[in-house]
C-alpha cells in the first residue's frame, strides 16, 4: 500500500474511532510527571551494570572524605587525586549521603580514603540509587511548575517539563557517566520558576543555594543579579524627575534591598562560615586556573573551532615551500591529555582573553534586562549568558552545555522562531556528549535515546509554541540549513563509530592509523561546535534585533 | 514547601470540577461498569497515557517510531547486564555457544559444520541458524578478526565482543520480529475497527513482553528470529497468502526446530484451506514447502554429501538425551517427584509415551482448526498446540515457554479485557518459570525491573495510583472522569474463579520468591524452591492449555470482532 493510501486509511479509521472513543481534550488531561518518573527509573536501574566514568570514584571519594574527616580538613585532604572541588553545600550533601551508607556497602570499600577506590557492585548500587533518589527533586519542582501554571499554558509547560526530565543530558551525564546534575539543576530550575511567578526572594534564595552547591552557576549570576536588581530593588518609573540627590534615593526600594541581601548573605554565611579560616585553600580548590584552555577533548565551543583552524593552517604552512616560518612539530594539539594547548600558528589564548570575551557577551545579554525587564527577556539573557560562558570560557566541560539548554527550554515555547536555534543546540550538544561514553556497549543506546528524544520534542514543541506575529520574517533558509545539519549529525556519529572501530582494531596492521586515534573526537567537537555557534548566532539575532518577540 | 503543594492541590482540584461541568463526555458508565469497555482494553494504563497524546491524525506516525525506539532502548539496557555463562569456564553458556557457532561457520567449510568438536557446543540447530551465524560472524570478523578465530577465540568475553553480539540480537529482532508484530497489530486493528492508537498500544504491549526480552537480550539467544518468521507466516495467512505463509513457516523451522511445536496447526489450516477448496493451491503449497526445505539443505548436500545432511538431522533431534534435563515446569519434571520415570521405563518407552501424550495434547486444537479453519482461531490454536508440546514433549528446555507465549501475547490485540488480563497473567507466570535460569545468569536486577515495567505499562498496577495518590499526581485523564472507571482497572478477568486463581498464584509466586531470598532450602531437598516454582507454573500452564481449548470451542463460529 502506498503511504498516501495508508494515511487515507488511518484517517478513515480515526474518524470512525471518534464516534465511540472519548477524545482526549486538552482540559481533560491531568498533567503529571509520575509516569515519566516510573518509566525512567526502571530504565536507570537497568543502566546500573553499565559503564561509569572516573567521576564515580570522585564522588565516592568525597563521600569518604566528608564522612571520615573533620570539617576543617575536607578541603586539604589529597590522598586521592580527585580532591574535593565543589562548594561546601555539595560537601554537606555528600556528608548526609554518607550517613545513609549501609554496613554492607561500607565493607565493600565505599567509604575508604584511598588513592584509587576499590569497590564492587554494592557501592555502585548505592551511589547510583542516590542519584535516582536525589533527582526526585527535579520531578517535584517541575510538577509544582506545571500545577501552578495557568490552564491555557499547562500543556506547553508540561511539554517543557517532560523535555527536561527526559533529557538525554541527564541520562547520559548522571545515570551513565555519573554526576548529580539532575538534583543540582532542580535548584536552579526552582529559582527560574520562582522568577516566573514573581517570588523574587525565593528566586534569590534558590539561586544562591544552587551557587553554593556548584559554582559553575556563577556563569548565570550576571543575569540573575541584573534581573533581581531591576525588578526588585530599583524603582524606576516613567515620570522620574531629578530634583536633588534625595530623589535618587527614591530610586531604590531600601526595604527590598535589605530583605534580598539578608537572604543572599545568610545562605552564603551558612555555606561558607565553617571554612572562613581556610578560605585561601577553598579558593584554590574551587578555581583551579592551572588547567588548560580546552578540556581533555575539546568541548564543542569557539575554541574548538579555533584549535581546528590552527591545525589546518599549520598543515598548510608545513606543506608550503617557504620553510622559514618556524612551525614546530605538530601532533600536540589533538592528543588526549591536553594540559597546555600551544597554538602553532594562531596567537596563544590567555585566560584574560577568555574572561573579557565571556564578560563582553554576557553584558550584551544582560543590558536589555536592565532597560526593560520581563520574564521572557530574563530567560533570554540567562540562555545567552550560558552560551557566552560555554563558547568562550576557560577549560569548559562539554557537560556545561546544560547551562544553556535548561533555561532555553523554558524560553522556547514563547515563539516558534526560537525553535530552530533550540533544535540546533539540543541535537548538537546531546550528540557532543557521546564521546563521554566511549565504551561500545553504550553506542546504540545513546544514539537511540537521543534520536527518540529529538523525535518527540522537536515535534511536540512545534505544536505548543506560539506562532509569532512576524512569521513572514522567518529566515526559512536558516531553518533548512539547520535541518540538513541535524540529519548530518546522525551520519557523523555513525561514521565516527565506524572510524573508531576500524582504528582500534587495525592498528597492528596499519601503523599509520595510530595518528588518527583522536580524529573522530576532533570531528565530533568541530561539527557540534558549528551547530552550537550557529544556534547562538540565531538566538542572539532574535534577542538583540527582534522587538515584538520580547514584549 | 508543604503549604505550597497543598495550595496547588486546591487549584488543580477546583480546575477539575470546572472541567467536569463543562465537559461531561468521557466514558459512559452504568452502575460503575463501563459500557464501551470493549473498545479500549488498555484504558487507564500508562501505555495509554503515553500514547494517547498522539491520537490526532497528524501525530499518529510518531507513535510507531516511539514504541519501537523505546522497545529497542530497553533491550539495549537489559543487554548491559551479564549473560549466560559469563565468567564460568570451561563450558560457559549459551552466549559462548552462539559465539562458537559464529566461529565455526566462518572458519570451517560447510562439510565440517555439524561434525566439529561436538563435545564443545557442537552445532545442533537447523541450517538457517548456521547461515545466520555465518553472516554475523563474517561481519564481526571485519570489525575485529580475533573475535571468531578458530579455537583461539574460545571463551572470549571482551566487552567489545559482547557489545557486538548484543547488537546482532537487536538487529535480528529489529529486522524480523518487530515489523511482524506491528503489521499483525495493524491488521487486527483494521479488521476490528480499533483506533490506530489502540493498535499501537497493543503492539507496545507485545513488544514489552518480558520473557523474550530477558531470554534474548539477557540470557542471550536468537529466539526472536524464529518467532519473527512465525509471525510473518501468521501475517501471510491473515492476508490469504498461503504459499508465502508456508515458506515463512518452513524458514522458521529451519532456524530452530522448536517451531515444529506450531506445525500441527499450520498443517491443519493450510491443508483445510487448500485440499478440498482449491487443489492447485494445495499443490503450490506442497511444492513451496518441499522446495524451501530443499533449498535450506542444498548447501549442506553440495558441500558435504548426504552424510552431512543426515548428521545435521541427527544433531537437530537429540533423542538420545533424557526426557528432561534441568527443572522445567512440564509434566515429566513435576510428576517425576512422585513417579520415577527413569527407573520404571526405558528411554524408548518414554519417547513413545511422550509422543502419545503430546499428540493427545494438541489433538483438540488440531481438530477444531481442521473443522473451522478461521483466522481468528489461529493464536489460540497455536498456543494450545505449542503448550502441549511444552508440557508433554521430550527433552524440553525452560526457554521453550517462549513458543506458547508468542501466540498468547498476540492476543493482546483482543478487544476483550478478560483475554488481555489472562495473557498478562500467563506472561508473568512464564517469566517466573524462567527465574531459576535468570538467577543463575546473574540477571536478578533485570528480571525484577523488566517484570515490573511490563506489568506497569499495560496497567496491572493502575488500580493503585488513583486510590492512594493525590489527584494532581495521578496521570492520564483527569481524575474526575475516572473515579469510578479507573479504580476497578486492576486488569483481572471478570470471572470469580480466575480472579481467585490469579491472585492466589501471585501470592504463591511472591512466597516462593521470599523463601528463595531468605531461607536456605532443607538439605534433603536442595532444589525445593525450584521444584515448587516448576510445580506452580505447571499447574498454571495446564490451566492455560485448558483455557485455550475452551476458547477454541467457544469462538469456533465467531469472527475477529469478538476474539
Amino acid at each position: 500500500m502506498t503511504t498516501a493510501g495508508k494515511k487515507e486509511n488511518l484517517k478513515q479509521l480515526q474518524e470512525r474511532g471518534k464516534a465511540t472513543i472519548p477524545t482526549n481534550n486538552v482540559e481533560s488531561r491531568n498533567y503529571s510527571l509520575w509516569n515519566f518518573w516510573v518509566a525512567l527509573t526502571v530504565l536507570k536501574i537497568l543502566l546500573f551494570p553499565g559503564y561509569y566514568s572516573t567521576d564515580f570514584d570522585v564522588h565516592r571519594n568525597w563521600m569518604a572524605i566528608t564522612n571520615k574527616l573533620p570539617l576543617t580538613e575536607w578541603y586539604f585532604e589529597a590522598t586521592n587525586q580527585w580532591t574535593l572541588d565543589y562548594p561546601p553545600f555539595f560537601a554537606y550533601f555528600e556528608y548526609i549521603l554518607s550517613k545513609f551508607v549501609p554496613k554492607y556497602v561500607i565493607d565493600d570499600g565505599c567509604l575508604d580514603i584511598v588513592e584509587v577506590g576499590h569497590f564492587s557492585f554494592p557501592t555502585i548500587f548505592f551511589q547510583r540509587s542516590t542519584v535516582i533518589i536525589s533527582e526526585i527533586l527535579l520531578f517535584v519542582v517541575l510538577q509544582i511548575f506545571i500545577n501552578k501554571s495557568k490552564i491555557n499554558e499547562r500543556a506547553a509547560n508540561f511539554i517543557v517539563a517532560s523535555s527536561i526530565v527526559l533529557s538525554p543530558g541527564f541520562l547520559i551525564i548522571d545515570h551513565i557517566h555519573f554526576q548529580y546534575n539532575g538534583f543540582l539543576f532542580s535548584i536552579l530550575i526552582a529559582s527560574i520558576i520562582s522568577a516566573k511567578f514573581e517570588h523574587y526572594l525565593t528566586c534569590a534564595f534558590f539561586f544562591t543555594v544552587a551557587l553554593c552547591f556548584k559554582h559553575i552557576y556563577l556563569y548565570l549570576a550576571p543575569s540573575f543579579f541584573v534581573f533581581l536588581l531591576r525588578v526588585y530593588v530599583l524603582n524606576i518609573h516613567k515620570n522620574f524627575e531629578f530634583k536633588s540627590y534625595k530623589s535618587l534615593f527614591g530610586l531604590i526600594r531600601w526595604y527590598n534591598l535589605v530583605k534580598l541581601s539578608f537572604v543572599v548573605l545568610s545562605v552564603l554565611l551558612v555555606c561558607f562560615a565553617p571554612f572562613i579560616g581556610s578560605y585561601k585553600q577553598l579558593l584554590v580548590r574551587l578555581f583551579p586556573f592551572s588547567r588548560g584552555l580546552t578540556h581533555s577533548y575539546w568541548a564543542p565551543n569557539f575554541w574548538a573551532v579555533y584549535s581546528f583552524l590552527d591545525k589546518v593552517l599549520a598543515m598548510i604552512l608545513k606543506t608550503s615551500p617557504k620553510k622559514d616560518i618556524g612551525v614546530p612539530n605538530i601532533n600536540t594539539g589533538t592528543r588526549g591529555l591536553v594540559q597546555d594547548v600551544e597554538f602553532l600558528v594562531l596567537p596563544q589564548i590567555e585566560p584574560k582573553i577568555t574572561f573579557i570575551l565571556t564578560l563582553f557577551y554576557q553584558m550584551i545579554a544582560t543590558f536589555p534586562v536592565l532597560f526593560c525587564p520581563n520574564f521572557k527577556r530574563f530567560l533570554g539573557s540567562l540562555t545567552l549568558c550560558g552560551y557566552a560562558s560555554f563558547l568562550f570560557g576557560w577549560h569548559v566541560h562539554e557537560k556545561a552545555i546544560l547551562l544553556v539548554i535548561i533555561p532555553f527550554s523554558f524560553l522556547v515555547i514563547s515563539d516558534r522562531r526560537l525553535l530552530t536555534p533550540f533544535r540546533l543546540v539540543t541535537s548538537a550538544s546531546y550528540v557532543s556528549l557521546f564521546p563521554l561514553l566511549f565504551t561500545s556497549q553504550d553506542f546504540l543506546l545513546k544514539i537511540l535515546y537521543v534520536s527518540v528524544w529529538c523525535l518527540i520534542f522537536f515535534f511536540s514543541l512545534r505544536d505548543v509554541t506560539k506562532i509569532s506575529s512576524s512569521v513572514e520574517r522567518r529566515v526559512w533558509f536558516f531553518d533548512r540549513i539547520a535541518l540538513v545539519y541535524i540529519i548530518g549529525l546522525l551520519f557523523m556519529v555513525l561514521a565516527c563509530g565506524f572510524l573508531d572501530a576500524f582504528v582500534a582494531n587495525h592498528q597492528e596492521n596499519y601503523k599509520f592509523l595510530a595518528k588518527y586515534e583522536f580524529l573522530s573526537l576532533m570531528i565530533y567537537s568541530v561539527y557540534c561546535s558549528m551547530g552550537i555557534i550557529g544556534s547562538w548566532l540565531g538566538l542572539s539575532w532574535l534577542y538583540n534585533f527582534d522587538e515584538p518577540l520580547w514584549e | 514547601m508543604g503549604k505550597k503543594i497543598k495550595k496547588n492541590t486546591k487549584i488543580s482540584s477546583s480546575a477539575h470540577s470546572k472541567n467536569e461541568s463543562s465537559l461531561s463526555f468521557p466514558i459512559p458508565t452504568k452502575n460503575g461498569v463501563i459500557l464501551n469497555e470493549k473498545k479500549e482494553a488498555f484504558y487507564a494504563s500508562p501505555l495509554y497515557d503515553f500514547l494517547s497524546p498522539l491520537r490526532p491524525v497528524n501525530h499518529q506516525w510518531g507513535a510507531e517510531y516511539i514504541i519501537v525506539f523505546f522497545a529497542l532502548i530497553i533491550r539495549c539496557a537489559v543487554g548491559l547486564g551479564s549473560f549466560s555463562g559469563y565468567k564460568d569456564p570451561p563450558m560457559h553458556g549459551d552466549f559462548e555457544a552462539q559465539r562458537h557457532w559464529l566461529e565455526i561457520t566462518t572458519s570451517l567449510p560447510i562439510s565440517k559444520w555439524y561434525y566439529y568438536n561436538l563435545e564443545y557446543w557442537g552445532l545442533d540447530y537447523p541450517p538457517l541458524t548456521a547461515y545466520h551465524s555465518y553472516v554475523l560472524g563474517y561481519l564481526g570478523s571485519l570489525i575485529n578478526s580475533s573475535w571468531f578465530k578458530l579455537d583461539d577465540s574460545r571463551g572470549l568475553e571482551t566487552l567489545d565482543l559482547k557489545s557486538y553480539m548484543r547488537f546482532t540480537v537487536i538487529l535480528s529482532e529489529a529486522l524480523l520480529y518487530i515489523p511482524g508484530i506491528i503489521y499483525f497489530c495493524k491488521w487486527i486493528g483494521k479488521h476490528t475497527h480499533e483506533s490506530p492508537i489502540n493498535q499501537y498500544i497493543a503492539a507496545a504491549a507485545i513488544l514489552f513482553q518480558p520473557a523474550l526480552i530477558l531470554i534474548d537480550h539477557g540470557h542471550f539467544q536468537y529466539n526472536s528470529v524464529m518467532l519473527g518468521l512465525t509471525v510473518y507466516a501468521i501475517n501471510n495467512i491473515l492476508d490469504d497468502y498461503y504459499v508465502p505463509a508456508a515458506i515463512c513457516f518452513v524458514l522458521s523451522i529451519g532456524f530452530k526446530q522448536m517451531a515444529l511445536f506450531y506445525s500441527p496447526i499450520f498443517f491443519a489450516f493450510l491443508l483445510r484451506q487448500s485440499l478440498f477448496i482449491n487443489f492447485p493451491r494445495f499443490i503450490l503449497i506442497s511444492v513451496a514447502t518441499v522446495l524451501t526445505f530443499f533449498a535450506m539443505f542444498v548447501p549442506l548436500y553440495v558441500f558435504g554429501g548426504l552424510d552431512n545432511v543426515l548428521q545435521c538431522l541427527h544433531r537437530i533431534f537429540p533423542f538420545q538425551r533424557g526426557i528432561f534435563e534441568d527443572k522445567v515446569a512440564n509434566f515429566w519434571c513435576v510428576s517425576n517427584i512422585v513417579i520415577k520415570y527413569r527407573e520404571l521405563f526405558t528411554l524408548d518407552e518414554l519417547k513413545m509415551l511422550s509422543l502419545v501424550l503430546t499428540f493427545i495434547g494438541f489433538l483438540p486444537a488440531f481438530v477444531i482448526i481442521l473443522l473451522y479453519p478461521k483466522k481468528h482461531l489461529i493464536p489460540y490454536a497455536l498456543a494450545s498446540s505449542s503448550l502441549s508440546f511444552y508440557l508433554f514433549g521430550f527433552q524440553v528446555h525452560e526457554k521453550t515457554i517462549l513458543l506458547p507465549l508468542l501466540p498468547l501475547s498476540l492476543l493482546y490485540t483482543s478487544s476483550d479485557r478478560n483475554v488481555v488480563s489472562l495473557v498478562s497473567w500467563v506472561n508473568n507466570i512464564a517469566v517466573f518459570s524462567l527465574w531459576p535460569l535468570l538467577k543463575k545468569d546473574g540477571l536478578c536486577l533485570q528480571y525484577f525491573a523488566i517484570l515490573y515495567l511490563s506489568n506497569w505499562l499495560i496497567g496491572n498496577f493502575s488500580f493503585i495510583t488513583p486510590r492512594f495518590f493525590p489527584k494532581w499526581l495521578t496521570p492520564g485523564p483527569s481524575v474526575s472522569d475516572v473515579s469510578v472507571a479507573y479504580r476497578r482497572r486492576s486488569l483481572l478477568p471478570n470471572s470469580l474463579f480466575w480472579k481467585v486463581f490469579i491472585v492466589l498464584s501471585y501470592i504463591i509466586m511472591g512466597a516462593i520468591h521470599l523463601c528463595d531470598f531468605l531461607l536456605a532450602p532443607p538439605d534433603k531437598y536442595p532444589d525445593l524452591w525450584v521444584l515448587l516454582n516448576s510445580a506452580l507454573c505447571f499447574g498454571c500452564f495446564v490451566l492455560v492449555w485448558l483455557w485455550t481449548n475452551y476458547k477454541l470451542v467457544l469462538l469456533r463460529n465467531k469472527t475477529f470482532k469478538s476474539y
